[in-house]
């Protein structure tokens, strides 16, 4: 059969089936291949592109981004003015009622240089790392909640395992009314963010938000992670299963925050 | 020389598509499939062996750029490039209702492959199968109009044929 081919099919034969065979070794052992060295020499040599491609991309927004931004900034400040007396009242409380402090937030911004994945982005890659400070592990945010964490780190960027990955999970809690549930990416019947593991005893409602719970070792309590859209029933009937709408845009993020967490414990992911 | 700076160039190009201004598109549901569109050119213009190279090559990116499952894009986009090189010996390059078909059906065959793989396997394929249609489809109907005008643009920017036509008849 290979002889009655001329001689460029059969070198083009020859080629595909040392591709072919090449492609299904590595699906079968890739996942054990060490990645992100290769991985991390890739996004060295994308990152300065990436941030041509979308500095072209983000001047044409940024003139009408500024002008809601000042306004954004005023009405801040101004509802900060009354949440700084809140938290003084607060403050007092918790001292007589022998209750921890609450801390804030430390910030490092980045930028982000691409997004990974079809048709939702699974990860991230942003401009900064180990030289401005970011740890494995530490959460991301944007200005309108969770985006994810830090899942590797190179000198001066790093990549964020996004809430889409369907390997992250969150400890959540719905806002106000103590109900706990786990996070997670569900990619069939069809892609979407789900609130598991909410016992049917506890009434949740559409429209409310999910915050990251205290339960959490990764995230800091309290971050906006996303708003109930339907409410359903977990596979096997026993518990709830909620759907989310995430609060970070997540595949039209132009910055984000990373914000320092916990130091990880010995031998952990 | 030349040849190795467009086969880097059209790399990186598409890439840096995929993962900018694309990956806003892909979240609304719209994936427009760069990486077949450009591995289908590449077929058509210089051969099975090449398409199948650059097919390897960019999917393999793909798969590094991907976290999980490395092999998956470069499997199927080498088995693309061989057969669209192939073909192209035979078809008319430039005729726009080849290069819709050619982009709708390796568009459809790139995603088909792809999908189940991110829907977590078999398992989530059976209950995943009405969102595993429309991506392939939307995939595929959204690629191969946008692609085919992308190359009638191309040629009327180049004034001259981008493939040429079929280089023999099979017999």
């Amino acid at each position: 059969m290979a002889g009655a081919l001329p001689p460029a099919e059969r070198r083009g034969g020859v080629i595909l089936a040392v591709y072919v065979a090449l492609s299904l070794l590595l699906l079968v052992v890739g996942d054990h291949l060490p990645q992100t060295a290769l991985r991390g020499i890739g996004a060295a040599l994308f990152a300065p592109l990436d941030r041509v491609v979308l500095g072209i991309d983000r001047l044409a927004g940024a003139w009408r981004e500024n002008q809601q931004l000042h306004l954004r900034v005023t009405t801040l400040e101004l509802e900060n003015v009354r949440l700084r007396s809140l938290e003084a009242e607060n403050r007092a409380l918790r001292e007589q009622l022998q209750l921890p402090g609450y801390r804030g937030l430390a910030l490092q911004p980045a930028e982000v240089l691409a997004l990974t994945g079809e048709p939702y982005p699974a990860s991230a890659t942003i401009s900064a790392g180990t030289r401005q400070g970011v740890h494995l592990g530490d959460a991301v945010v944007t200005s309108d909640g969770l985006v994810g964490r830090i899942g590797e780190v190179y000198g001066g960027f790093a990549r964020v395992v996004l809430l889409t990955d369907p390997n992250a999970s969150v400890a959540c809690e719905v806002e106000s009314t103590a109900v706990l549930g786990m996070l997670r990416f569900t990619p069939a019947p069809r892609p979407r963010l789900v609130l598991t593991l909410v016992p049917f005893a506890d009434t949740v409602r559409v429209g409310q938000s999910v915050l990251t719970s205290d339960l959490s070792r990764r995230y800091p309590r309290w971050i906006p992670v996303g708003r109930v859209v339907r409410l359903g029933v977990a596979e096997g009937g026993l518990t709830q299963e909620i759907e989310l709408e995430p609060a970070a845009r997540l595949t039209r993020m132009r910055y984000v925050f990373i914000v320092p967490g916990p130091p990880a414990a010995p031998g952990a992911p | 020389m030349r040849g190795l700076g467009l086969f880097v160039f059209s790399l990186v190009a598409a890439l840096l598509l995929r993962s900018t201004a694309l990956s806003a598109l892909a979240a609304r549901g719209i994936v427009i499939d760069v990486l077949a569109f450009v591995v289908i050119v590449w077929s058509l213009r210089h051969g099975a062996a090449w398409g199948a190279t650059f097919g390897f090559v960019i999917g393999l990116i793909a798969d590094l750029d991907a976290t999980h499952w490395l092999g998956r894009h470069a499997l199927i986009l080498c088995v693309i490039g061989y057969v669209v090189g192939f073909l192209a010996r035979t078809l008319v390059r430039e005729s726009g209702r080849t290069q819709f078909m050619l982009l709708a059906l390796a568009t459809a065959a790139h995603q088909a492959w792809v999908v189940p793989f991110e829907l977590g396997g078999m398992g989530g394929l059976a209950s995943g199968w009405p969102y595993f249609l429309e991506r392939v489809l939307v995939a595929a109907l959204a690629t191969a109009p946008v692609g085919t005008l992308a190359l009638t643009v191309a040629r009327r920017l180049f004034g001259r044929p981008l493939f040429g036509n079929a280089l023999r008849q099979p017999g």
